[in-house]
């Protein structure tokens, strides 16, 4: 082997054609294959981006074959913040700004709590694995904007039943407050159990996440645990947990955007978009891109500070 | 050592031997019965959950196999009394259901092919083939990720517009051709970790027997890669199929080239303007149309025959899809 390669480098056969190193070869691949992800940056990313930036600080108001500018500097921000009305929700902005972002802080721990739980249980070997985790993908490929729309958020579904008087099989709230729990915990007891559809459907891709990371975590760490005689909740805190840690960052971020794409306020923004407030809209955009990289920011300072996110082993 | 200790029955005290037996018995019985334990409460569990999961999608179903006609009659709950497939076929003239079936399944699957391949190319190049800066531009990736949407719909539509591409299909085309349609950057990170994780070996095998830079990446690397190539394109098709939010923006969806998630969102705004434009209210009687139970079973049954393909498709492609994710090491 070595010796072919030294021939042909030496000896070309006398043939003088153009070659290239290979170190060579890889750069030249390198921009071919990047560029047509590179112009898409450009022209559909980056410039874009900061020409909303640009539209945020300006009136817009389309006239026929142009655009009419005019300066308002933070006018639009202040509106967004201050002022701003739904008309098709009657909510406004800075309210629904405030619900995802504590919808953000709430959910996102019980959605990872869960969604590794589930990953574990899932790993597990028991009868109708495969099943069962054919089922669990369902929400991943349901999860739609049209359908929700179509059911009206399940709630056609819910007058359906009312109007029929099977509404509640159990009522589990009445229940609850009736054997003496506090409010505010059977309030967000049911709330979790009412939202346990949206939480699975959300969960569908970390949990695969999880999995994917799970499963690439070596048997071997494993069948040592159980010669040394470890329980399945030893096993869980000592081996699985920390090895999946380093993927806890990916996942997070995921669920962080995931939320944001599908909260109201996008719809807000998407509404004042096509009503052609094009400056306001994109003066929420902003906004709203500063919240999610705000969120970011702290995610990733509160990763350093656990030190989640680097390997375990180092 | 030596653990012939006899028994001293004056303080009933067992010998060793029997003890080490007696606790290694009762330490199996715990054993035994934690694992039994867990497999009922995860059985429980898990069935609860697929059947959440089901649940909406049974429901639809038996509400759609109704007769109109049992709108009306409060007995009527899970089980329908007439079956029929008139919710079907109303739901289908709402829907312009052929057409715009046609229309969403050649946009989804020539984004996808456009998807995979510029993601592939990407994903290949921020792995394999590692330059000065190219981890600078991979957080142009994450960015991508991150950076809503929203903040760039406006200035893309403009864009788009000057291009004379609003209402036409080719926006998604182009969008998706260069890296930067429906969650790309996503996609460009599976594939960079999956070709992360593939061994160093076999670049190095194929080198050694001469083959270019683009050889291999075709012959050793893409072959190996049909995991993640499963996956995004999954994703791709789904994301795609599901996708309004640049439907609308672009406003793809024409008389002329429907397509189905924005004419479900239309007709779940008004089911009975749809009815009536489609003439399918002359089929059925007042006393039935009047009743907006009868609204919503059709709104209902266009939002499950929009997910039905999917859904079939995936019974299809879900075994490889759940192995594949495996073995991709999305998680890098």
């Amino acid at each position: 082997m070595q010796d072919t390669v030294h021939s042909n480098q030496v000896n070309p056969k006398g043939k003088k054609k153009f070659e290239m190193t290979y170190e060579r070869q890889k750069l030249f691949w390198a921009a071919v294959f990047l560029l047509p992800w590179f112009i898409g940056l450009l022209l559909l990313f980056i410039v874009p981006f900061f020409q909303s930036l640009n539209y945020s600080f300006y009136k817009l108001t389309p006239q026929v074959g142009s655009i009419l500018f005019e300066y308002v500097g933070f006018g639009n921000y202040l509106f967004a913040f201050n002022e701003h009305v739904s008309t098709s929700t009657s909510t406004s902005f800075s309210v629904e700004m405030i619900n995802t972002m504590s919808d953000v802080a709430f959910n996102i721990p019980v959605l990872l709590i869960f969604s590794l739980f589930m990953a574990v249980l899932l790993n597990m070997k028991f009868k109708g694995r495969a099943i069962v985790r054919a089922i669990f993908f369902v929400p991943v490929i349901l999860n739609s904007v049209a359908v929700a729309s179509a059911l009206g958020g399940g709630s056609i579904m819910t007058e359906i039943l009312e109007q029929q008087g099977i509404g509640k099989i159990f009522d589990l709230q009445f229940f609850l407050i009736q054997s003496g729990l506090p409010e505010i915990m059977v309030n967000s007891v049911v709330g979790l159990i009412d939202r346990i559809y949206d939480i699975l459907s959300l969960s569908g891709v970390p949990i695969l996440l999880f999995l994917a990371s799970i499963q690439s975590i070596p048997g071997h760490l494993y069948e040592a645990a159980k010669i040394e005689g470890a329980t399945g909740y030893e096993t869980f805190w000592l081996i699985t947990l920390p090895n999946v840690t380093p993927h806890i960052l990916t996942v997070v971020v995921y669920a962080l955007v995931d939320t944001f794409l599908t909260s109201p306020v996008s719809g807000i923004i998407q509404h004042e978009l096509n009503t052609q407030n094009w400056g306001l809209s994109s003066a929420m955009a902003w906004i709203y891109v500063l919240f999610i990289l705000g969120t970011l920011l702290v995610v990733f300072v509160l990763a350093k500070i656990f030190k989640i996110g680097g390997s375990h082993y180092e | 050592m030596n653990s012939r200790i006899t028994a001293n029955l004056g303080l009933g005290q067992l010998s060793l031997v029997e003890a080490a037996k007696e606790r290694g018995k009762n330490i199996r019985r715990v054993r035994k019965f934690q694992s039994i334990l867990i497999s009922v409460l995860r059985a429980l569990l898990l069935g609860g959950l697929c059947f959440i999961i089901l649940y909406p999608v049974i429901q639809q179903v038996l509400l759609g196999l109704r007769a109109p006609i049992d709108a009306n009659d409060p007995s009527v709950v899970w089980v329908p009394k007439n079956w029929s497939f008139q919710n079907f076929r109303l739901a289908m003239l709402v829907l312009d259901y052929w057409n715009a079936l046609l229309n969403t399944f050649k946009l989804s699957a020539i984004s996808m092919v456009l998807q995979v391949a510029s993601t592939a190319l990407a994903g290949y190049a921020f792995s394999r083939l590692k330059f000065k800066g190219s981890e600078i531009l991979f957080i142009f990736v994450i960015l991508t990720i991150v950076i809503p949407p929203q903040a760039l719909s406006l200035a893309q539509y403009l864009y788009f517009r000057d291009l004379g591409l609003i209402g036409s299909e080719n926006a998604i085309y182009l969008m998706s051709g260069l890296g930067q349609g429906i969650r790309s950057g996503i996609f460009i990170y599976i594939f960079r970790s999956f070709f992360k994780g593939l061994p160093k070996e076999l670049e190095e095998a194929a080198q050694v027997d001469g083959a270019s830079v683009f050889r291999i990446f075709w012959n050793v690397m893409l072959p190996n890669a049909r995991g993640a190539i499963i996956t995004v394109g999954l994703f791709a098709f789904v994301w795609q199929w599901n996708d309004t939010y640049y439907a609308s923006i672009f406003n793809i969806s024409t008389e002329a080239f429907p397509i189905l998630t924005m004419r479900l969102v239309n007709a779940a705004e008004n089911v009975y303007a749809a009815l009536f434009y489609s003439g399918a209210l002359s089929l059925i009687g007042q006393d039935v149309w009047s009743n907006p139970m009868f609204l919503a079973t059709i709104s209902n049954v266009a939002a499950l025959l929009m997910m039905l393909p999917l859904l079939v498709m995936y019974l299809f492609v879900q075994k490889q899809f759940v192995e594949s994710i495996e073995r991709t090491g999305i998680v890098g």
